[in-house]
């Protein structure tokens, strides 16, 4: 039988759901929201391959104010998933030196979420572009 | 294989796939959300046609259509599963290899059944 008896240290069940984890929580709840929206996608695609009335029954629950609602509320979730994506890509990549001087983690951080805003809004500028154009 | 040889882990094959399907909804998420849940089913900005059955056939016909729809899909559900894999390990919400099968496993699933879906909407 060993003498060791280390000290645990008690940790209650609901850890995840209190500061300080509340905000590791709530960045790994963010990996929901993208594969739900994912989901949206797939029930869109499979009422795609049912045929003209399945799609259409997809496109009516689009338009309806509970579908609106999701994805206004995905839209907050994915923003905040860009935003800590960008706050942690810099500590899990090697310390970047420029010029002899290392890049701030939050310089990086914010050009990760420059680049990612540039991404969104020229993809949304290139399909008003082709509605117009057609 | 040499007794010695050290024991190869299925993890960093996950990393990937969470890292790619992160970056990518971290680029163009929050415009793909805008664009397939408000614009095309409202009609704001873009003709409403463009949202209806025959135009969403031929993005998903068209081989670069077909692409970015089971890139978008499948490792949206891929950086998910990663996420809340992890999360219910931190939890000690069960036993490992029942969280791997309800978050790696239904990944797997659901990124069949998307790409046969795919094919059987045809070219």
């Amino acid at each position: 039988m060993s003498e060791r008896r280390p000290y645990m240290r008690a940790q209650p069940r609901d850890w995840w759901a209190h500061k300080p984890y509340l905000g590791y929580t709530l960045r790994e709840l963010t990996g929901a929201g993208v594969a739900l929206y994912g989901g949206i996608l797939l029930a869109g695609l499979i009422s795609l391959a049912r045929g003209p009335e399945a799609f259409e029954g997809f496109r009516s629950f689009l338009t309806s104010p509970i579908s609106l609602l999701i994805h206004l509320l995905l839209l907050a979730v994915m923003i905040w998933h860009v935003v800590t994506w960008f706050q942690t890509m810099p500590k899990t990549m090697p310390k970047l030196i420029v010029g002899g001087r290392h890049v701030p983690q939050q310089n990086l951080m914010v050009a990760g979420v420059a680049l990612a805003a540039l991404c969104s809004v020229a993809l949304i500028v290139l399909v008003l572009a082709v509605g117009a154009w057609s | 294989m040499t007794p010695h040889a050290p024991k190869r882990s299925m993890s960093p094959v996950f990393w990937l796939m969470f890292g790619a399907g992160g970056m990518l909804s971290a680029l163009f998420g929050p415009a793909l959300i805008v664009l397939t849940g408000i614009m095309l089913p409202f009609g704001l900005g873009v003709p409403g046609r463009f949202g209806d059955y025959a135009h969403a056939l031929r993005f998903a016909q068209n081989p670069l259509g077909k692409l970015i729809l089971l890139a978008v899909i499948a490792l949206f559900f891929w950086h998910g599963a990663e996420r809340i894999f992890l999360t219910l390990k931190d939890m000690r919400a069960g036993a490992l290899p029942v969280l791997r099968v309800a978050t790696y496993g239904v990944a797997a699933l659901l990124t069949l059944v998307t790409l046969a879906l795919l094919l059987e909407i045809g070219f």
